[in-house]
């Protein structure tokens, strides 16, 4: 427990030190570009492939559920709007990217600290923490909710591909299902929790692998704690945000 | 001048260094030499302030480093540079990007004058031709000059090398000691290396600090060393067959 509060505390102060003013405005903005290159752009492969899937299960799913003649078929598109919109493209995403995002930071910033490379921004007289983690956090508070975009269109893509082909919905009825009693605000819902969610991979993770002590061995540690306790964050968070934002 | 007055510095409840004192003039290697493990690693990363002294004081010149505050450090810290045992080349970067690090950094240079700088460096550790080559393509030797360029590249007065031979073949060391000596000289900076190689300490030992167990045990020159009758020296110095034999037959 003890041990639980230090780390929370050296959390925040290394967040604190994160947001101090920045050397030059220049160099972060150009760090910032590479970041949403690596961590944005090469993400969305990822997010797309397992949106569309997803997606198509969950269409399947609900139609073998409401196999019943009373219900129109039309719940079917709308049902795999709603799961999509209001679990799946922001929950389910940020999860995944935690595993794919999360690991790959711990790595790069503890890697980073057991070679020394830390040290010798430090020596320079650079705010190792800022220069490294600030242009993460931005770039990821920037990318992830067109992410979230992405992966409500291609999810309801799927669902729509899946449907129809396997003749479980008609073309129409799906496009009508999903635009039936539709709410923007729960797109609105999406990208609040998703910014959240950015934030908790992106810091946790810088935090496990700025303060890496040791070699490889602990930086694969690092890695693997970056992806359990920043899933176990969003989960959290994904509660609490539900109860603020929906109720 | 760098002075370092009584330091300790423990982690948790052990004491790793143990009430040192020593004093580094400019103009020539200061070497801190000692078994692995014997402290040098920490008291030189003390000494620059990444890490804090439990007790102490360490002055850069008439200046109380190791009172100042984040802010006042990293003006101080613009006069430094250092060499750090596994050379500490950002992976991410080239070899020119490196060495135009701290220029980006630190200078309001354009990009041509950071250019001539950052050229200038590496023609004098002698690698030409590499600029666009990453930290991984280079060998071990060549990533030491790449870190030692990257360390006078804002022409410090202060140059700390942290076992600047450690894994490199000993012909590959004495180039390396030669060009720290060399360039020390030219800038007349204050040089402090950390070694346990003796090739390097019977070379440039100008003035050496011997460290066992956190504690400092002698001091002195090169041509003092082998006369020392100091019991644990004597361990160290002569710790090889070829070595004791040498010393055997000067008696
Ligand atoms: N961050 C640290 N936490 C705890 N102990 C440390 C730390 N860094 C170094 N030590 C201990 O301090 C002692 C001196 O280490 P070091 O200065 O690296 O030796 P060397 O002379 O080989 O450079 C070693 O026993 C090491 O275990
Ligand atoms: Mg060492």
């Amino acid at each position: 427990m003890l041990r639980f509060l230090s780390g929370f505390a050296s959390y925040w102060m290394l967040l604190g030190k994160v947001f101090s003013r920045p050397e030059k405005v220049q160099i972060y903005y150009r760090q910032t570009m590479k970041e949403l290159i690596s961590l944005g752009i090469r993400s969305i492969g990822i997010v797309a492939i397992i949106s569309f899937f997803m997606g198509a299960v969950i269409t399947l799913q609900t139609a073998y559920n409401t196999e019943n003649p009373i219900y129109p078929t039309y719940l079917i598109g709308l049902g795999c709007r709603d799961s999509i919109l209001l679990e799946f493209s922001s929950t389910i995403v940020a999860l995944i990217l935690a595993g794919k995002v999360g690991s790959n930071i711990a790595s790069e910033i503890g890697t980073m600290r057991v070679t020394e490379q830390i040290d010798a921004l430090e020596l320079m007289g650079v705010n190792s923490a800022s220069y490294l983690i600030l242009p993460k956090v931005v770039a990821t508070l920037v990318f992830n909710p067109f992410l979230t975009l992405i992966s409500i269109i291609v999810g309801i893509l799927g669902g729509w591909i899946a449907g129809t082909s396997s003749g479980v919905i008609t073309s129409q009825d799906f496009i009508y299902g999903i635009q039936y009693a539709f709410i923007p605000y729960y797109i609105t819902y999406a990208i609040i929790k998703t910014l959240f969610f950015a934030f908790i991979i992106t810091s946790v993770s810088a935090f496990q692998g700025y303060y890496v002590e040791g070699g490889s061995l602990e930086v694969g540690r690092a890695s693997t704690k970056a992806v359990v306790y920043s899933s176990v964050t969003i989960l959290l968070f994904n509660v609490i945000l539900t109860q603020l934002l929906l109720s | 001048m760098i002075r370092a007055e009584n330091i300790t510095k423990r982690f948790g409840d052990r004491e790793v260094l143990k009430d040192i004192s020593a004093t580094f003039e400019p103009g020539q290697t200061n070497l801190i030499i000692g078994k692995s493990g014997s402290g040098k690693t920490v008291f030189m990363k003390c000494l620059v302030g990444l890490l804090d002294i439990d007790e102490g004081s360490i002055w850069y010149d008439d200046v109380l480093f190791s009172k100042l505050d984040f802010r006042a450090k990293k003006e101080i810290r613009k006069d430094m540079g250092m060499l750090f045992q596994g050379s500490a080349l950002f992976d991410s970067m080239t070899v020119e990007e490196n060495v135009r690090f701290p220029l980006d950094m630190f200078t309001t240079m354009s990009y041509s004058e950071k250019l001539d700088r950052v050229n200038f460096c590496l023609h004098r550790v002698d690698i030409i031709d590499s600029n666009s080559l990453f930290p991984s393509e280079l060998s071990g030797g060549m990533k030491k000059r790449v870190a030692i360029a990257r360390a006078i590249a804002l022409k410090p007065r202060y140059l700390f090398c942290d076992e600047p031979n450690s894994g490199l073949d000993p012909k590959t060391s004495i180039v390396i000691d030669a060009l720290i000596k060399e360039i020390t000289n030219e800038l007349n900076m204050t040089t402090i290396v950390n070694t346990h190689d003796m090739n390097s300490v019977m070379e440039n030992g100008e003035k050496i600090i011997f460290i066992e167990e956190g504690e400092k045990c002698w001091e002195g020159s090169k041509n003092e060393i082998l006369k020392s009758d100091n019991k644990l020296l004597n361990e160290f110095v002569f710790a090889n067959a070829l070595a004791k034999q040498l010393k055997a037959s000067t008696k």
